[in-house]
């Protein structure tokens, strides 16, 4: 014990000493997500690898910040995301909590990172609630958000002409508030809403979903759910030939963990909106590839919308020489960022991120390339036209 | 034209055959956990993680040594069989002499694990396992297109239900594993080797959860999760059949798959929790279970 | 019977006797029950073990059969030695046990609770011979085995252990709880195993039926052997028996 402290003394009158006249700011980041469930691979491990790849590229220690990263599983529940970020700032002196997939879990740690003086930086949560009714001062979301899944996907295909849908929502939160954004796009572009059918959370079997679908004559099946369901009712409906018999899937929330998954013999033509893709220019190649070689698997969009934030995050703490949040919080709201991985963007007053978004249809299988050539990119949704527009409310300008 | 309940018939029909589909999962399982539950008196909480296995056995066969479905719906069984019979001897075998709830807890940590490894290893989104060619394609039977992989399913589900059954009632093997379950000790004293029985039929049970793996590998997707959720409900569906009772865990299968089935058109929301909502009532009416012999 | 039964039991009459028990001492758990049983059989022979409730016959039979847990001393079968043995392995040598309560399997039927103990030599009886031997097995041979009257089990039961090739029956008290006619039915029926040449112990309370069916009898008692009857002398010596069993 006595030993350890001697030599941690040394190390900072050491780095002190030497190269740097400033005092080093030390920065906690908690990466909370889910590591073993449904959304485990398109955020977990790889999300953490995303914030130490941001702090290295940051070059955080030669600016004087002291960087430690931590982890947890969330397990896809409120109670136990709530209990780890209220420990973490207790105790663990955590400054700011990224990533939080689960609308459930985030809205709660949102609430919480609110209370105890954090910053939630969210990428893996999809519902607008973190930016409208139940917004915080301290809450960024970063990456996407139902509305925009549903702009992206629910206007293109209905615009395109196929303008009756079905839904297939999973029961709960998210699926309800995805399902409810779709419709109303769907509606505002002219197109009909002839059926719905809710299902269980997280289900295997969708063939009896599916075969409702079928009989409601609709053109497009809307899938308002996500991870390993998505897949398993695509997978299913290339089964029962729906796709064959002329109608066809949007998935409204899909990563491309799960398109990798499907391959694309059977996820090929499915149509889906997404923030990032890792084969959109040279930056996103370079990253992704070196993304890849610690995780075997090309990046996510929450991956990536976890290193932005991050950086950008880290740019603050910089500028204003504190983690105080509400400080960090207002520099990241006043600077605009022109970041590699999501190109020109800023932090609205209520949190909300707005940068562009993409609409891409998965390539066929002659068409591809390699194990991760998946998509084709068809549309480039405006940032100001995808994302839902500030509510009153949750305008924190003033207070900032 | 008819309806009821507001809903067509063929549409009906339709939810009929799916649920018998998706009770041939149940029954397969659920006659797995019995098989083991009778002689062992063990609850295998591992169930769910043997019949992920025989999925990824399925799968990694295919990808690592290039065998297709076929062999796999023979290999994977012995395989995940041959992992159940290490799994007895080193363990289970051990436990025999405790309570129950001990078997119950080994079972469940070994699925823990053997799901934490294969999440670790292959991450949660799933293996593509594509359908055999010879069953891709579907018939339209009128009331609905019935993929024909779906109804090799039912077929095979059929098969291997009714030849357990058969070898377990009516043949000498049978009788052997019958009067151990009743009395062992006796049974060991007629010159009969018991604890190898005991291996083998746990070996047997699990690898019933392999087949129906296979059977899952290419309609839902290889993923280490895959088991997890299943198998709260076939345990639940075994407690409504009988814990034990084999034809109780064959038919209870069948039959709640299509109850389920119906929830789905009915009342959606509902089908999550049916099958509770029955072992609730069966608990309260007949605690034995619907076959049950008896406490 | 076949040529090498005959052969084999030829030899045994000629040395050691077919079974030799020698200070076997059992425990239930942590309860002393055996306390240096000793006793002989020979090759052909049908004898007793009387004694009170509690004093252990049942037991010696379990302890020699290897189905009690913890058990030292010797008991040697045709000069093996079986005390480290495994029950299957016991019965593998030729030792069969007609339990106390039957164990008549429920869920198997007459024929098959009949055809479960496998054969483990040569030397049995045929099928035919034991439902020449116990007739009302034969026509209730698709019946459940429990739903037998209890005489009727108890043929099962002791009928079971005739087809495997095994020399030396343990028969646990077989006459216990039966009607009158049906003991002298068993009587008969142990009398012509003995003329098929089994050797057979014999664990009784019913003084009365044993004296008709054995050769001699051990008088068990706080789990030891404290006495030996031959047969013939057992009616001068009925007073003292009758102390031992209390009666």
């Amino acid at each position: 014990m006595m030993r350890s402290i001697a030599l941690g003394t040394a190390a900072v009158a050491a780095l002190t000493g030497t190269a740097y006249a400033q005092e080093t700011i030390d920065v906690t980041l908690g990466v909370l997500n889910d590591r073993s469930g449904t959304y485990a691979d398109l955020s977990g491990e790889g999300s953490v690898i995303a914030a130490r790849m941001a702090v290295e590229d940051f070059n955080a220690e030669e600016k004087g910040l002291n960087v430690e990263i931590l982890s947890a599983d969330h397990q896809n529940k409120p109670d136990v995301g709530s209990n780890i970020a209220r420990q973490w700032y207790e105790q663990e002196g955590v400054d700011a909590i990224l990533d939080v997939p689960t609308s459930s879990v985030a809205l709660a740690v949102a609430d919480i990172s609110n209370q105890m003086g954090g910053v939630l930086l969210n990428s893996g949560a999809g519902s607008t609630e973190l930016t409208q009714g139940q917004c915080a001062p301290t809450t960024i979301h970063w990456t996407y958000d139902t509305a925009a899944l549903a702009k992206g996907t629910g206007q293109a295909i209905t615009e395109a002409g196929a303008d009756k849908w079905y839904f297939l929502t999973a029961d709960y939160a998210f699926g309800h508030s995805l399902e409810e954004n779709t419709m109303n796009v769907v509606e505002e572009a002219g197109g009909e809403v002839v059926g719905s059918v809710r299902h269980p959370f997280p289900a295997t079997d969708f063939s009896s979903f599916l075969l409702q679908a079928q009989a409601s004559g609709a053109d497009v099946i809307g899938l308002a759910n996500a991870g390993g369901d998505t897949v398993n009712a695509i997978k299913q409906a290339s089964e029962f030939g729906i796709t064959q018999s002329g109608q066809s899937l949007a998935a409204l929330l899909m990563f491309i963990s799960d398109v990798h998954a499907l391959s694309p013999e059977t996820a090929q033509g499915l149509q889906l909106t997404e923030a990032f893709y890792w084969d959109q220019n040279d930056e996103t190649r370079e990253w992704s590839s070196r993304f890849e070689e610690r995780h075997n698997a090309k990046p996510t969009m929450v991956h990536a919308g976890v290193y932005s934030a991050a950086m950008h995050y880290l740019r603050a703490v910089e500028a204003v020489g504190s983690t105080n949040n509400e400080e960090v919080v207002a520099h990241m709201k006043a600077n605009s960022f022109d970041d590699p991985l999501f190109g020109e963007g800023y932090v609205r007053a209520d949190g909300r991120v707005i940068h562009d978004m993409y609409l891409f249809e998965v390539k066929a299988p002659a068409d591809s390339e390699g194990e991760w050539d998946l998509y084709e990119q068809k549309a480039v949704i405006a940032g100001e036209e995808a994302f839902l527009p500030m509510i009153d409310e949750c305008d924190f300008s003033s207070e900032g | 034209m008819f309806e009821l309940l507001g809903i067509p018939p063929q549409v009906l029909m339709g939810q009929l055959l799916l649920g018998l589909i998706n009770g041939s999962f149940y029954a397969v399982l659920s006659l797995g956990l019995a098989v083991i539950f009778g002689l062992l008196n063990i609850i295998n909480f591992s169930h769910g993680a043997q019949y992920m296995l025989g999925g990824f056995v399925a799968w990694m066969l295919l990808t690592y040594f290039g065998i297709g479905y076929w062999w796999a719906l023979i290999l994977a069984p012995l395989v995940v069989g041959a992992t159940g019979l290490v799994l007895e001897r080193l363990a289970l075998s051990k436990l025999y002499h405790l309570d129950h709830l001990y078997g119950l807890l080994l079972t469940f940590g070994v699925a823990l694990i053997i799901q934490g490894l294969f999440r670790n290893y292959y991450g949660i989104s799933g293996q593509p396992y594509q359908i055999p060619e010879i069953l891709s394609g579907g018939q339209n039977l009128g009331f609905m297109f019935l993929p024909n992989y779906r109804a090799w399913v039912v077929v095979a589900s059929v098969i291997v239900c009714f030849g357990t059954w058969f070898m377990i009632e009516k043949t000498r093997l049978g009788a052997y594993l019958r009067a151990a379950t009743e009395n062992p000790v006796l049974v060991g004293a007629f010159g009969i080797n018991v604890p190898r029985m005991i291996m083998l039929t746990y070996a047997f049970g699990v690898g019933l959860a392999g087949f129906a793996g296979v059977l899952a590998a290419p309609i839902y997707s290889v993923n280490p999760n895959m088991g997890a959720d299943l198998i709260i409900v076939v345990f639940a569906v075994v407690v409504i059949g009988g814990m034990g009772s084999i034809m109780g865990a064959i038919l209870t299968g069948y039959g709640l798959g299509v109850i389920e089935g119906l929830t789905r058109v009915f009342y959606p929301e509902g089908s999550a929790v049916v099958i509770f909502v029955i072992m609730a009532i069966v608990l309260m009416i007949k605690p034995e279970g619907l076959f049950g012999r008896g406490a | 019977m076949s040529d090498t039964a005959t052969h084999s039991r030829k030899d045994a009459t000629a040395g050691a006797p077919l079974l030799e028990v020698r200070g076997l001492e059992g425990w239930y758990g942590e309860s002393h029950v055996l306390h240096g049983i000793d006793f002989d059989v020979r090759e052909g022979e049908v004898v007793t073990l009387l004694g009170r409730n509690g004093a252990g016959k049942t037991s010696t039979l379990l302890a020699i059969m290897g189905i009690l847990e913890k058990r030292k001393g010797t008991v040697l079968y045709g000069g093996t030695e079986t005390i480290g043995m495994q029950p299957r392995h016991i019965a593998r040598l030729g030792i069969a046990l007609c339990p106390e309560e039957r164990g008549i399997f429920a869920s198997l039927n007459v024929e098959e609770n009949l055809m479960l103990p496998p054969r483990i030599q040569e030397g049995g009886l045929s099928v035919e011979r034991i439902y020449d031997l116990f007739p009302n097995l034969k026509e209730r041979r698709r019946s459940q085995g429990t739903k037998l009257s209890g005489g009727e089990q108890q043929m099962l039961a002791i009928a079971r252990i005739l087809r495997t090739g095994a020399r030396l029956l343990l028969l646990d008290e077989p006459t216990e709880g039966l009607a009158p006619v049906i003991v002298q039915q068993i009587g008969h029926t142990i009398k012509a195993l003995k003329a098929e040449g089994f050797t057979i112990v014999l664990v009784e309370q019913n003084f009365r039926f044993a004296a008709s069916v054995a050769d001699r009898h051990h008088v068990v008692d706080q789990g030891r052997v404290v006495d030996m009857i031959p047969g013939e002398d057992l009616e001068a010596n009925i007073d003292k028996l009758h102390a031992y069993l209390g009666v």
